[in-house]
């Protein structure tokens, strides 16, 4: 009982990590209609900013703060250089995620060749550990528990009150006739990018936090984590990654504890396919 | 139109067959040609997850051959290294190695094969009749038939029971196993389950960690509550370092006691682990097995001198190279690069097919031989004549039928700086008391 | 310089050839991305092996597997083949209609990472992380297997197969069922409609290019005697994307370049890079990657066809017939004083529900032989809503439709097409990669070359039909004039000249009734005109027309009766003249 409440406690750290990812991604595909597979390699590459700046001798929160920037910039310019290109020429969507396969080999491979392929770890004290309800967390995962609480809150406020996010939202449902609607639908993109790049820098580096240590190809499964979360929740649903990542982030952890370890992501990737085959638009999409 | 594209591939071929002078096959093995180089070839994996291995071999390669080609070489050639990456995966390294034998002219001898490729790469190099030294620990070697395969480092089953031997001796009643899911470390498992039974020690938990995996909090909190009195793993790359973090973690800020294999020995893994839970920290409750390593006495000291010498030389070696002096692929890489030097002078030839019958007679030694502890020394007594037996680093060798050559087992531990050392070892017969 | 690496590379060429193959088979010529390919290779390397191998209590026992049945050759590379194609029927349900392309092809993907788990994680199946060694290669008892003549013996096996598998191939491809792939391809929605069952074409693709991947994996384990899931990553599917992206996509000599140009070359030509350098091990293994990433980007960019672009099969027409003798019909029977003609189509109660929005409302209508009714309506009315509902493209939320006769409510569009029932498309839905004459030709039902047994027993078989095909078609393209175009690329016409083949493509499927989506839209009004005439003159010989268009004057030049929808309802029906007296018809108009 007590593994019971101490792999619930671990899986509400990995449903944070994979809330903040999941979110991101599921906005970008939600507005842009690309499935940008090379959101791990972007993560991956956040993550390595951060690190490269604790080197350096600063606080692993600034380099958070560096890669929430870097990563912003760069899928902004990712989306301008290729994916909007391809785009406009009509591209058909298939081709987008081939695309996409495309950019993640020369994003990850790209960090893999400057950092090497070996481990690395950021230089920071995980703080106490506190025990309370069977659940044993640390500092540092009680911190990112709180981060993942804020981006949803944050998403959420976006989405609904702001000018913004009802724009987004908009231009999600129906791009053309958003624009017949008069909202700018390239500003919006290009912002959407921002934010989820941004988004995605700040999920690379609390997934490194989170991890022991990590190298340029530690995102390539937990990019199926956040697949199976967005898709769960139903693709372009926010409040659907949301729930996702919490069912999926706990249904790992509770696993690991219950049947075999090594087989903890099965159940993660079985209920991925099973949603794909039964409801693809997932658990909160409108059924087509 | 059919017969163009199976007719173009057979021109091809044939057009680059032309180019190839009499290929019967192993035409590597003949004598080379006087006064040229001969290579040694460090067939590892120098990408991929295992990217480590591959250059800490040709560290070791470096450090023989300069004091092999320091002491006069072998029979008028000097010996260079070569890496040959297999990049971690069977279907990978079998070109890898076609390609080294069609483009290595002299080729002398092959180190490396790692678990990672030898099921694929070690038939290919037997059927070319080239001798090689391999770092594998896997079992199809215990009981098939290669003539040009010769092993120094003990195989997996051993270790086990050298584990379970440790276990014993540090009076533990419970233990939980950690192994991870690649070929290198599950070979353990069934083994040790069988040794643990025998020893009448409890096994409290059986955890198989998912190499792919980044975090393994589950898995640690398992163990955790389990309370063995020590855990037992092999779990290569990040894997072990990030579990023994999150133990420490779950545990209140104490590590529980670990024993590790001979993969353990090795600087990246030292600097990992120190890394993960503080250098005092991990050295402080740590033991794992390795084949008896000398730490002093002749042997040591020309070794010592040999590979410390290449410190910064080596193309990809980074790390203290103190740390290789007691490391299995230090150790017995640089072993079997002597005993093939050795046994080329002996037998006048450079061609393992003639040679590789006297690495076995200088290995095990015949009645009455002196014993040697560096190439220079055995070179020299061979020049006057005499028989020798080559004493190393890694001690005495012993080959079976299968050119296995396993030793006694010793006891290793950390200090909190990274340096190795010896605190015990391990007897056959108490190992043959734990086998099934 | 010896020969054995050059048999080591003939022998890959011959491996990733024929899994290149395979998958240009699937992806190049049928359209479906399959991102988990991989795993059709890898099944048929453990089936090859679990064949080959004794039991795994041989060799010490190291090992533990299932089977070990210790089967000669060429048992093992028959059983690879088979377990390749049988693995594909499970993925079928990710193929299936229903689920967007992008999204199959990531269900596929995450396939492929979530067995490479297992075989991993699951020891006694086959051997774990370690996988199986010691496979016994084929005939090894008999021969030698580290000779010279016995290794260039297996080298000429391979390099046969790849081509057999490439003649195969070709023989599948260059048939009235390749034509139909290539139309699946191009736009799956309109071969829907034309009645051909993707789900059966998909399945038909996944089975047959993964037997050949099986078969791929079999050569594969028996050259190298060894399997481990190391092997075959979801890395390794992406390799075979990229050659066959590059080597040309739809072109099965292109897939062969493409295997020799990147797994093969591309990964070798690295090797020869000298090691003695003072680059981190690791540099050029990951520029390698990077490098493969940049060449997908730059080649779909510039070069989306690849290096050997998809060949245009160019029709000769047999004879050219003159106009006038083509647009002789055949006199009609013109029924005066006879009772009202049959309904062919009845709707009733139709009702379409999405999101909570109505988008048709209650409709019931019925569509007698021999008219062309129109049906018009304001923007946002429903009529093509409706349109959708009566071919099977969209299903209804509640209602029935009968067609002659038989109730046809819960039948996919493919087979109410099958049934006679046509529909076209508001927006361009020629099937661009094809030629004219192939688009005309593709929507033939009954040809015996459409099925895979068809296409695999050869020309013989199937030739009659398509000459007959081939004479229909241009009788028809004669009527349209428009016979010079016949081998040109659908994708490269006028937007008036598509419409047209868009009709004229509609009429080779041998309808009995006609569901027309805006027709003349954006067409020149003298070619609107033509186009009116010819569905009057069809409808004069007996066929049903239901069209949906804008303008009103062509509903008052050529369709009785027509039906006026508003808020997805029908509001009234009958002449464009008894409507126009219609109040709240007059109201729908200027308030929709």
């Amino acid at each position: 009982m007590a593994l019971f409440a101490s792999s619930v406690g671990f899986g509400l750290v990995t449903a944070s990590v994979l809330a903040v990812a999941a979110v991101g991604f599921t906005l970008q595909f939600g507005v842009t209609d690309v499935l940008n597979l090379a959101y791990g390699a972007i993560m991956i590459a956040g993550a390595f900013v951060a690190y490269v700046v604790n080197q350096a001798g600063l606080s692993v929160w600034v380099g958070l703060l560096a890669a929430i920037a870097v990563c912003s910039l760069g899928s902004v310019l990712v989306n301008a250089g290729v994916y909007a290109p391809f785009q406009r020429r009509g591209t058909s969507a298939i081709t987008m995620v081939i695309v996409s396969l495309g950019m993640t080999l020369i994003i990850e491979f790209g960090v893999e060749a400057v950092a090497g392929g070996t481990s690395v770890s950021y230089a920071m004290s995980q703080g106490t550990t506190f025990h309370a309800a069977g659940l044993i967390l640390t500092t540092v995962q009680l911190v990112i528990i709180g981060v993942s609480l804020a981006v949803m809150a944050g998403v959420h406020t976006l989405l609904r009150y702001t000018k913004l996010g009802k724009a987004m939202r908009a231009t999600a449902a129906n791009k053309t006739l958003a624009r017949n609607c008069g909202i700018r639908t390239g500003r919006v993109m290009t912002v959407t990018w921002a934010i989820t790049g941004a988004l995605c820098g700040l999920a690379g580096v609390v997934f490194a936090m989170d991890s022991g240590s990590f190298n340029p190809t530690s995102t390539d499964i937990f990019l199926v984590l956040i697949l199976a979360a967005v898709f769960l929740g139903g693709p372009g649903q926010a409040y659907g990654a949301m729930l996702g990542a919490a069912v999926i982030g706990i249904a790992t952890e509770v696993s690991a504890a219950f049947i075999a370890p090594d087989y903890k992501y099965v159940v993660a990737f079985v209920a991925l396919l099973v949603m794909l085959g039964l409801r693809p638009t997932g658990l909160l999409g409108r059924p087509a | 139109m059919k017969l163009a594209t199976a007719g173009l591939a057979l021109v091809l071929a044939l057009g680059l067959t032309a180019c190839a002078s009499s290929s019967s096959s192993g035409t590597s093995g003949s004598s080379a040609p006087s006064g040229s180089t001969l290579t040694i070839a460090d067939v590892a994996p120098f990408s991929g997850p295992d990217a480590a291995l591959g250059p800490t071999y040709l560290a070791t390669c470096y450090g023989a051959t300069t004091a092999i080609n320091s002491a006069g070489g072998v029979l008028g050639h000097k010996l260079a290294c070569k890496s040959v990456d297999t990049r971690g995966d069977p279907a990978d390294a079998v070109p890898a190695v076609n390609q080294m034998f069609a483009t290595t002219s002299s080729l002398a001898l092959v180190i490396g094969c790692t678990s990672d490729e030898a099921a694929s790469v070690v038939p290919i190099i037997n059927s070319h009749k080239m001798a090689m030294f391999c770092m594998t620990g896997q079992s199809e070697f215990d009981h098939v038939h290669f003539p040009y395969f010769y092993r120094l480092v003990p195989p997996d089953l051993e270790e086990s029971y050298a584990m379970v031997a440790i276990a014993q001796e540090l009076h533990y009643k419970r233990i939980a196993l950690a192994f991870g899911n690649d070929i290198g470390s599950q070979t353990f498992i069934q083994p040790a389950i069988g040794a643990l039974k025998k020893a009448g020690i409890t096994l409290t938990t059986n955890q198989t960690l998912d190499l792919s995996a980044t975090t393994f909090r589950t898995e640690a909190e398992a163990i955790i509550q389990s309370h063995p009195d020590a855990i037992m793993t092999e779990a290569l790359g990040s894997t072990d370092p990030t579990l023994f973090s999150e133990i420490k973690q779950l545990n209140g800020g104490k590590m529980i006691p670990i024993i590790g294999t001979s993969a353990a020995i090795s600087p990246p893994f030292f600097k990992a682990a120190a890394a993960a839970v503080g250098a005092s920290a991990f050295a402080a409750d740590f033991h794992a097995d390795n084949l008896v390593v000398e730490s002093s006495g002749p042997a040591y000291r020309a070794f010592s001198k040999a590979l410390l010498a290449e410190q910064g030389k080596v193309p990809g070696a980074t790390g203290n190279f103190t740390t290789y002096l007691s490391a299995p692929g230090g150790v017995h890489l640089y072993d079997g690069i002597n005993l093939a030097a050795l046994a080329m002078i002996m037998s006048k030839s450079t061609s393992p097919a003639v040679y590789g019958p006297d690495i076995i007679k200088i290995g095990d030694g015949v009645p009455g031989a002196t014993v040697v502890y560096s190439f220079a020394q055995g070179a020299a007594a061979l020049k006057a004549g005499k028989a020798i037996r080559y004493e190393g680093p890694g001690g005495p060798t012993s080959f079976d039928s299968y050119h296995d050559s396993t030793g006694i087992f010793q006891v290793d531990t950390y200090s909190s700086s990274g340096a190795v050392n010896v605190v015990g070892s391990l007897t056959a017969t108490q190992l043959r008391a734990l086998s099934g | 310089m010896n020969s054995y690496y050059v048999i080591n590379l003939l022998i890959y060429a011959a491996v990733d050839g024929m899994a290149c193959l395979g998958l240009s088979q699937q992806f190049g010529v049928g359209g479906v991305t399959n991102f988990g390919f991989i795993i059709f290779q890898a099944a048929g390397g453990y089936t090859a092996a679990i064949l080959a191998l004794p039991p795994d209590s041989a060799n010490g026992g190291f090992q533990s597997y299932i089977g070990g049945w210790n089967l000669p050759f060429p048992v093992p590379w028959i059983g690879a083949a088979v377990a390749g194609g049988l693995i594909a029927l499970p993925f079928t349900f990710l193929v299936g209609r229903r689920l967007r392309g992008d999204f199959a092809a990531v269900g596929l993907l995450v396939t492929a990472v979530l067995l490479n788990l297992l075989a991993t994680n699951f020891v006694p199946a086959f051997n774990g992380d370690a996988g199986l060694s010691l496979i016994p290669q084929p005939l090894q008892a008999e021969f030698i297997p580290q000779s010279s003549g016995y290794q260039w013996g297996f080298t000429v096996t391979a390099l046969v197969l790849c081509a057999a598998v490439y003649l195969l191939l070709r023989r599948v491809t260059e048939s009235p069922y390749g034509r139909t792939l290539r139309a699946m391809r191009d736009n799956d929605t309109v071969a829907d409609s034309l009645g051909k069952n993707l789900l059966s074409l998909r399945t038909g693709m996944l089975v047959l290019g993964g037997a050949i991947a099986g078969l791929s994996g079999g050569v594969l384990v028996s050259y190298i005697t060894t399997w481990s899931p190391a092997a075959w990553g979801y890395a390794e599917t992406v390799v075979l994307f990229a050659a066959v992206i590059i080597g040309g996509t739809g072109n099965h000599r292109g897939a062969l370049l493409g295997a020799v140009l990147v797994p093969v070359g591309f990964e070798e030509v690295t090797r020869f890079i000298p090691t003695s350098n003072n680059l981190p091990p690791n540099l050029i293994p990951s520029l390698e990657w990077v490098a493969i990433g940049l060449l997908i980007l730059v080649f779909l960019w510039f070069r989306p066809q690849g290096v050997l672009p998809e060949r245009k099969r160019v029709i000769a027409l047999p004879g050219y017939q003159s106009p006038t003798a083509a647009s002789e019909r055949p006199p009609v029977a013109v029924s005066t004083g006879q009772a009202k003609p049959p309904v062919v189509l009845e709707a009733t109660g139709l009702v379409r529900e999405f999101g909570g929005v109505r988008a048709v409302d209650g409709v019931s209508l019925a569509v007698r032989q021999g008219t062309l009714t129109g049906l018009i309506g304001p923007n946002g009315a429903g009529k093509s809503t409706l349109l959708a509902i009566l071919a099977g493209t969209l299903p209804a939320s509640s209602g029935t439709v009968v067609y002659r006769g038989q109730d046809i409510t819960a039948s996919p569009a493919f087979r109410r097409a099958r049934l006679g029932l046509v529909r076209t498309f508001q927006l361009a839905s020629e099937f661009k990669r094809l030629t004219v004459m192939e688009n005309l030709l593709s929507a033939v039902p009954g040809n015996r070359g459409d099925s895979l047994r068809g296409a695999l027993a050869g020309k013989r078989y199937w030739k009659a039909d398509e000459t007959a095909a081939i004479a229909r078609a241009q009788a028809i393209l004669a009527r349209f004039g428009l016979e010079s175009l016949a081998n040109d690329y659908a994708g490269d016409l006028s937007g008036g000249q598509r419409r047209l083949v868009e009709i004229m493509r509609a009429l080779m499927a041998e309808p009995g009734m006609l569901l027309l989506d805006e027709p003349m839209a954006g067409v020149h009004p003298h070619l609107a005109r033509r186009i009116g005439n010819e569905l009057v003159a069809l409808c004069r010989e007996g066929m049903t027309i239901l069209m949906v268009e804008h303008e009103l004057a062509i509903m008052d030049e050529f369709c009785d009766p027509v039906a006026v929808m508003a808020d997805g309802r029908v509001l009234a029906e009958g002449t464009m003249a008894d409507l126009r007296r219609r109040s709240e018809v007059v109201e729908a108009y200027l308030a929709g």
